[in-house]
């Protein structure tokens, strides 16, 4: 009974903790997807999300309006820095984006520690969300349950805006192939900025849910990026239904393994990602790369 | 011209080797950091600027080399000379599995693979402590003298002269490789490495042997780093390192082993004169080094040979 | 009858449920230029993975020059003298033309993997380099950085570097696929004048009759993966099941 219950909060905790995750892969997935354009600053972006939502919530006294206005902010920046920069970068090779966006992230970061200093800022959560409740017998805390529901709400919502949705089917077209969606019409630089703005504005999402478990800290995008990044490989960079299993096949790795084998549970990441790797060089659902 | 470059390189020689005479021992600390630090940077320019291999994890190299050569010190007595050796060259073998396994992918993912596995070992330099000391690293490393009481790069000017030596072999070794057969292949590699495989080329073999080459140069980098700091610890594994020597490839200019040395030089003294300036340093780096990706992707070397010769035909 | 350089028996490739080559026989005989024709998807670039060891086949058994090479990776095919060029233009766009060249032909040296020096490897990578650009007649743009030359050169470059590496036999993929008109009959004839005074084996697969007839001696028409003719061109033109195929009738 008892074994039961514990096993039932460590797989609730395991699905919010994909969750949190899934929110980081998904963003980076549909950039890269669409643009071929990996996003180093992913990680800072979120860590942007996180405080940007801290300041909102502590202005306002609302963390509903920080949820809201953080992905907003953060994705007109991403907005922009696609329309400045990045725009100037489509016939390059690969490597200058890279380059570029790991400038952005030690930009933000460093932005974010001179503007928010250097300690870790507590978010507290709603109060309708705060607190505990009973599994059978085992007490876990509401914001958990709230987040693994937002991460099955966003992946349906983002799943039926890429397959029903007009700009869905445009984004998809451009990612397959730019010229042709160009021919018919289609505006790829006005889709470019908009799925970069997207992206960020996830990564944003991600940043201010997770900001009430964590803290706000200068550290969360050094470790969150390197998730995202094992993420997106296991799954296959730029799938979208790959990043979604690489976040529950590394919720479950990390909550697990956390629990089983703490001195062990940062390698097992690595080690499921060296294995998919192996046995998959493109990823899970991913093409050969 | 070409007597004039003759004449600028005669200059930079002689004034690094004489260098100790002039300069006050804060001066002489910070240059033999440079030199380190540019024997790091060359050594990625072996992957990066000559193959396109983008490592995101070379301060795995570095981290690695700063442990073993100091671990080496601290507990056997081995002399530094040979300890230095020593720890670079365990880093070059253990790298032939890196390369191994990094290569298994290509593009992005090959890139995520270095930076994973150098994580790995961060996270294993805290949890190894009876070996790394955990979180507060290996401190007091010595520089042993020896053998038969030999002494003269144990002092604060023999181990820049040490470093040096190490640079100028490395700076030899790479520039042979580059001319040579081996390095014709890696540019293959670099341009089109379908192609390369398709006239006939093992290129994943010789993707790992530039990996191991280039690890172990790194290796000797961070094995002469942990004698010079007298401690190793796990900053010297952390992928931000890694990122910072990428930055100084690219703005020093890849391709071009010269550059990336210049490209430490000036990351040092941006590092010093920004942060004696302003507490915002890394920002305004983070900005220049955008500055430099787009508006002078040939870096700061090729700036200066632009300048030499200013009408250069077509791309 | 001697024996042929490149049998191929029985060769099946399968892609799930679609078989993309269907127990091919084909023989080539040292000397000969053999084209492969067929309409759209009947199996020719595949049939070149499989024989350069690309793709692996799921049945049958390739021999070249009296080994068996179906089950070897592609370097080591190479190695054993097939050399060939790609539907796509791949050159080393930055690298010049001669250096492109030497850089096929370094490939054939034993000691490739000399990671110092090498001045020698690289007098007789270059000499056969010049060799190979002169049959081409690309000797003039030798210097010029392969990115920048005319699509018709790019292709002919390609040939040229498989030419440096010496081999025993060429396969052609399309080599004037994406030329215009006049591009392609420059790179024609060129190709025949090659083709004549080195005597090569050739295995060549071309969209564009008029090159096919022009160039080959022997004719293979493929359709879904099968063979279902092969003679001399005259006979294959001919052939009633040939015209049935080309003009979409085969159901």
């Amino acid at each position: 009974m008892s074994t039961f219950a514990l096993l039932l909060s460590q797989v609730a905790d395991a699905l919010s903790q994909s969750a949190l995750l899934f929110f980081l892969g998904v963003g980076l997935t549909l950039i890269f997807g669409l643009m071929r354009i990996v996003n180093f600053a992913h990680g800072a972006l979120y860590m942007l999300g996180a405080f940007v939502g801290y300041s909102i919530a502590s202005w306002s006294g609302s963390y509903w309006l920080a949820l809201a206005g953080a992905p907003l902010v953060v994705g007109l920046f991403g907005v922009a820095f696609e329309y400045s920069i990045l725009r100037r970068l489509y016939r390059r090779d690969a490597h200058a984006f890279l380059m570029v966006t790991f400038g952005l992230a030690l930009v933000v970061g460093e932005a974010v520690r001179l503007t928010w200093g250097s300690d870790a800022l507590k978010v507290p959560p709603p109060p309708m969300l705060s607190g505990v409740v009973f599994l059978l017998d085992q007490p876990f805390p509401v914001y958990r349950l709230f987040l693994a529901a937002t991460g099955i709400v966003v992946a349906v919502a983002i799943w039926q805006f890429l397959e029903r949705s007009r700009l869905g089917l445009l984004i998809r077209a451009t990612s397959q192939n730019a010229e042709m969606a160009s021919a018919l019409g289609v505006d790829i630089k006005l889709v470019r900025s908009g799925v970069f703005g997207i992206g960020c504005g996830l990564a944003a999402l991600g940043g201010v849910l997770a900001a009430p478990l964590v803290t706000a800290s200068n550290g969360m995008a050094a470790t969150v990026i390197i998730d995202a990044f094992v993420i997106v490989i296991i799954g296959g960079m730029g799938s979208f239904v790959g990043s979604l299993i690489g976040a529950l096949l590394i919720g479950f790795v990390q909550v697990f393994g956390n629990y089983y084998a703490p001195d062990f549970a940062l390698a097992f990441m690595y080690l499921v990602m060296l294995a998919v790797l192996v046995v998959r060089p493109g990823g899970l659902l991913g093409k050969e790369s | 011209m070409k007597g004039v470059t003759r004449l600028v390189w005669i200059v930079i020689a002689a004034g690094l080797v004489l260098a100790p005479l002039g300069l006050p021992p804060f001066a002489m600390t910070l240059l033999t950091e440079a030199v380190i630090l540019g024997l790091f940077a060359m050594s990625l320019d072996l992957m990066f600027g000559y193959t396109r291999l983008v490592s995101f994890g070379h301060a795995a190299a570095y981290g690695f080399g700063a442990y073993a050569s100091g671990w080496l010190l601290l507990h056997t007595g081995m002399p530094l000379l040979f300890a230095v050796f020593a720890a670079a060259l365990l880093t070059g073998v253990l790298a032939i599995g890196v390369g191994w396994m990094c290569t298994l992918a290509t593009g992005v993912s090959f890139s995520m693979l270095t930076l994973a596995l150098a994580q790995l070992l961060y996270a294993i330099s805290f949890k190894w402590t009876s070996v790394t000391g955990g979180s507060d690293g290996l401190a007091g490393i010595p520089r042993t003298i020896g053998p038969f009481g030999f002494a003269a790069l144990s002092s604060k000017t023999g181990f820049y002269y040490l470093a040096l030596a190490c640079l100028v072999g490395g700076f030899l070794v790479c520039l042979a490789l580059v001319r040579s057969p081996f390095g014709a292949v890696l540019r293959g590699i670099r341009e089109n490495e379908a192609k390369t495989t398709a006239l006939g080329y093992n290129t994943r073999l010789y993707k790992i042997a530039v990996v191991a080459i280039s690890y172990g140069l790194g290796g000797l980098a961070g094995a002469l780093y942990a004698p010079f700091a007298g401690f190793a610890n796990t900053e010297l594994l952390f992928w931000l390192l890694s990122g910072q020597v990428l930055i100084m490839v690219i703005v020093g200019g890849s391709g071009t082993l010269v550059g990336p040395v210049l490209g430490a030089a000036f990351f040092m003294l941006m590092e010093h004169q920004l942060s004696a300036w302003t507490e915002a340093w890394a920002l305004y780096f983070g900005l220049i080094f955008i500055a430099f990706v787009l508006f002078a992707p040939e870096g700061l070397w090729g700036l200066a040979t632009r300048l030499r010769r200013p009408a250069r035909p077509g791309p | 009858m001697s024996v042929p350089l490149l049998e191929l028996d029985g060769v099946t490739r399968r892609y799930g449920a679609l078989v993309a080559l269907d127990h091919v026989d084909l023989k080539v005989e040292a000397g000969e230029v053999r084209a492969v024709i067929g309409p759209n998807g009947a199996g020719k670039t595949t049939l070149f993975n499989v024989i350069t060891g690309t793709v692996r086949p799921t049945a049958g058994a390739i021999r070249f020059a009296g080994q068996a090479i179906g089950r070897r990776p592609s370097h080591e095919v190479c190695r054993l003298g097939i050399s060939r060029t790609f539907q796509i233009t791949a050159l080393f766009p930055e690298m010049s033309a001669r250096a492109n060249a030497q850089l096929a032909a370094q490939a054939r040296h034993a000691r490739r993997w000399q990671p110092f020096g090498g001045n020698k490897i690289f007098k007789e990578a270059r000499a056969r380099a010049d060799a190979a650009l002169e049959q081409l007649g690309l000797s003039g743009i030798a210097d010029c950085p392969a990115g920048l030359l005319s699509h018709g050169d790019q292709r002919l470059l390609e040939v040229a570097m498989a030419m440096a590496q010496q081999p025993q036999m060429l396969l052609l993929d399309e080599p004037t696929q994406g030329l215009s008109v006049e591009e392609t009959a420059q790179a024609v004839d060129t190709l025949a004048r090659f083709l004549k005074a080195s005597r090569m084996t050739v295995l060549l697969v071309e969209h564009d009759m008029e090159v096919v007839f022009r160039l080959a001696h022997r004719i293979t028409v493929l359709h879904r993966g099968a063979v279902i003719a092969d003679g001399v061109p005259d006979a294959v033109k001919a052939d009633p099941r040939v015209q049935e195929a080309y003009l979409g009738g085969f159901d």
